[in-house]
């Protein structure tokens, strides 16, 4: 194979795919990147065989192939070349490349040896606005579990699809983000879908989607047990977690008898100075609503004690209730909203967290449990 | 003083207590697959050359009036904190290496005392609990577990301080803690068969053939074993083992297993009032090679779910090769003491499955 294209447009190319490469995988093709010259167009994959990501870019093909290049080595190559035009010739064990005076070659590996594309026969499909599901992304998936011994559906993002609503949710257990919207295309069937995402794939999705217009994501495989995510020159295919993700519906009570609606800025701040001062490894902080007032204290037998005074809008029964203060942190500052609402039913019951105001075409709730003193 | 107490044909044992129709009468407690092994052999059974780990349909020719029970783990567990909180009454600690094997460090230096004591766990045992109890008295642990495999089937052995080396002197080497069958093949090799033969060796020849542990393992064949009783109620980890009475290379059979000790762990971090973050597995391999694997979680946890579900993660990443495997453990480290507790959602909930679907 052959071709010339833009150092800029390549080196973004193999950057972005470079990123899906596991850096600790064991089978050596996998540390590298496909590139594939059809017609006008070039094709950079890579894969973990979880997360496939793919961006096609323009270029003059002068003999149409394939080659496979080490991700990272060609990656740090392209990210130091000037502006220009670059030349390639792949062959199964070699990748030529010239650009100026520079002038590289690069140990390949057989393309042929390389994954497969997922199934491409396409099943359910919808889209959305690029930039609102990259805000969805980012305001649900660090509620996801990080940790493997959870097991990987807590560790997955729950999309589901019912007419032309959308509905993401992530949780660990401890706390849990909520984000609707409406899509652009919503279902043409009436049955609802669900999927469990790898909530890493997501992060990829938002990373590299997020600057086109609509992103189209739509099920693949005779089982459907892919998604793909595609949006002008890229996507991402991912194979969905199996398994049941937890009836979250059921641990977010249906009301709440008493809230307070309070400034998110001066709450993240109250929350984060008084955090240092609990410092342990459980950030425990009490927060005491009563008479308009939010207050909150911490202490510690090693720093000290902290109390953080808030005017708030309170409704119902004063209450005393402690929380890890990073987790509350952690959903005030994915709340796209200068002033929250926090709902709650008890100091041993899951508190709501809302913002107060709620966005256009967008609604956003997290639930944080509270701590057991 | 130390003794150590056994329960005798611990599954079989709690089956004639339950069942009184089964006294007296050969008896198995085996799975009911078509591949199952006798797990526990009755006394009664034991005659006719019934083993544990022996197939079942092999035991059934043996003796075919052979009674076969399922086992019943969590009626083993109510059984063994019957008995271990008999042990603990009038003990400085105890140490549970499993469900019916103990160590109790008796708070006196006295023989005498220490028989006494340990005729009167062994009384109450029969009276209060119905199981039968063995029982080893020493000044050490190793020789107390020897003296208790000897004194077995309800029996007590006491060895005096000052002839632990004396008593030791004409076993077979393999009794000794850590040697296994590789070392007895090598040891023979060398003509060294009594634990006698293995204590007379010199620095030289204990380097040669042991490396760097083989003084720790030279102190023991003299009787000079320094390891202390440590109690459960330790708070930088939580464990339970078991030592299968058969190898097993059932993954499936492993997971079960690693389910009933994390139970056993999370009621005991439960009953000290203590949580942990690390969660750990320990593997002995039938080469006697131990492997371990742990994680770690986010919040600190006792919550027998948690544990069960990251132990399995353990397991799935263990090497196990072509190895069957003999002993399964469950640790809890990373202790915390019970301050405060942050609440899961899908625990909160009475009665509800923590992983039902949408």
């Amino acid at each position: 194979m052959k071709f010339t294209c833009s150092t800029k447009d390549i080196a973004a190319a193999v950057s972005a795919a470079s990123k899906i490469v596991n850096a600790h995988s064991t089978v050596p093709i996998l540390s590298n990147v496909l590139l594939t010259a059809t017609d006008d167009s070039i094709r950079v994959r890579a894969t973990d065989l979880e997360v496939t990501l793919e961006h096609i870019f323009t270029g003059e093909i002068v003999e149409p192939g394939s080659v496979t290049i080490p991700a990272r080595l060609f990656s740090g190559y392209l990210a130091n070349l000037p502006a220009g035009i670059l030349e390639l010739t792949g062959t199964p064990t070699r990748a030529s490349v010239k650009c100026q005076r520079s002038n590289y070659d690069f140990h390949a590996l057989p393309p042929d040896e390389y994954p497969p594309l997922p199934s491409t026969q396409k099943g359910t499909s919808f889209s959305l606005d690029a930039k609102r599901f990259r805000e969805g992304i980012n305001a649900t998936i660090f509620a996801a579990s990080s940790e493997e011994a959870r097991g990987a559906v807590l560790m997955g993002t729950l999309i589901e699809i019912a007419g032309n609503q959308m509905t993401m949710v992530a949780t660990d257990g401890y706390r849990l983000s909520k984000w609707q919207t409406t899509l652009a295309k919503g279902l043409d069937d009436a049955t609802p879908v669900k999927y469990i995402v790898p909530s890493r794939a997501l992060a990829e999705a938002a990373r590299n989607l997020g600057g086109a217009e609509t992103v189209e994501i739509a099920a693949l495989g005779p089982a459907g047990n892919q998604l793909a995510f595609a949006a002008q020159n890229t996507s991402i295919v991912v194979r969905l977690v199996d398994g049941q993700y937890p009836n979250y519906s059921q641990v977010i009570p249906a009301q709440f008898d008493r809230s307070v609606s309070v400034s998110t800025p001066s709450l993240i701040a109250g929350l984060r100075r008084a955090e240092l001062v609990a410092g342990d490894r459980v950030s425990m902080v009490k927060v005491n609503v009563a008479n308009q007032q939010l207050i909150i204290t911490a202490n510690s037998d090693t720093t000290g004690n902290a109390y953080e005074e808030l005017e708030v809008e309170q409704t119902g029964e004063d209450l005393t209730i402690a929380f890890n203060a990073r987790y509350l942190v952690e959903i005030l500052t994915h709340v796209d909203a200068p002033q929250i609402k926090i709902e709650f039913l008890g100091p041993l019951s899951p508190a709501a967290i809302r913002p107060s105001d709620e966005a256009e075409g967008v609604r956003q709730m997290y639930v944080l449990m509270p701590l057991r003193q | 003083m130390i003794a150590h107490f056994d329960l005798d044909a611990f599954y079989a044992s709690v089956a004639q207590l339950d069942d009184p129709s089964l006294r007296g009468r050969p008896l198995a407690i085996s799975g009911s697959s078509r591949r199952a092994v006798v797990l526990t052999a009755s006394y009664e059974a034991r005659p006719f050359g019934i083993r544990s780990a022996m197939p079942l349909y092999r035991a059934r020719e043996l003796c075919p009036q052979l009674v076969v029970v399922a086992p019943n783990s969590a009626r083993y567990r109510e059984v063994s904190r019957a008995c271990f909180a008999i042990f603990e009454a009038g003990a400085h600690a105890v140490e549970g290496l499993s469900l019916d094997e103990a160590f109790v460090d008796v708070p006196t230096d006295s023989l005498d005392a220490a028989v006494d004591y340990a005729r009167g766990v062994r009384e109450r045992v029969r009276a209060e609990v119905g199981m039968p109890v063995s029982a080893g008295v020493s000044t050490q642990k190793m020789v107390a577990k020897i003296a208790c495999d000897e004194a077995k089937p309800n029996g007590l052995k006491a060895i005096p301080a000052g002839s632990e080396a004396e008593y030791l002197a004409p076993m077979p080497v393999g009794r000794l803690w850590g040697v296994g069958p590789k070392t007895q093949l090598r040891l023979a090799a060398e003509r060294i068969e009594t634990i006698g033969q293995l204590a007379a060796l010199g620095d030289d020849a204990i380097l040669r053939l042991f490396g760097r542990w083989g003084r720790e393992l030279r102190e023991l064949a003299r009787g000079n074993d320094t390891r202390k009783v440590e109690p459960d109620r330790e708070t930088s980890s939580v464990s339970s083992e078991t030592t299968f009475e058969y190898d097993v290379r059932d993954v499936a059979e492993m997971h079960r297993t690693l389910s009933e000790l994390s139970v056993d762990v999370a009621e005991r971090l439960a009953k000290y009032g203590l949580r942990g973050t690390t969660i750990g597995i320990k593997i002995k391999r039938d080469d006697f090679t131990i492997v371990g694997r742990q994680t770690s979680v986010a919040e600190p946890t006792r919550d027998a779910r948690i544990i069960e579900a990251a132990a399995g993660r353990c397991l799935e990443r263990s090497t196990l090769g072509s190895h069957a495997v003999r002993l399964l453990g469950v640790r809890v480290a990373s202790i915390t003491e019970d301050t405060s507790e942050q609440m899961s959602m899908f625990v909160a909930q009475e009665n509800a499955t923590p992983f039902e679907g949408v």
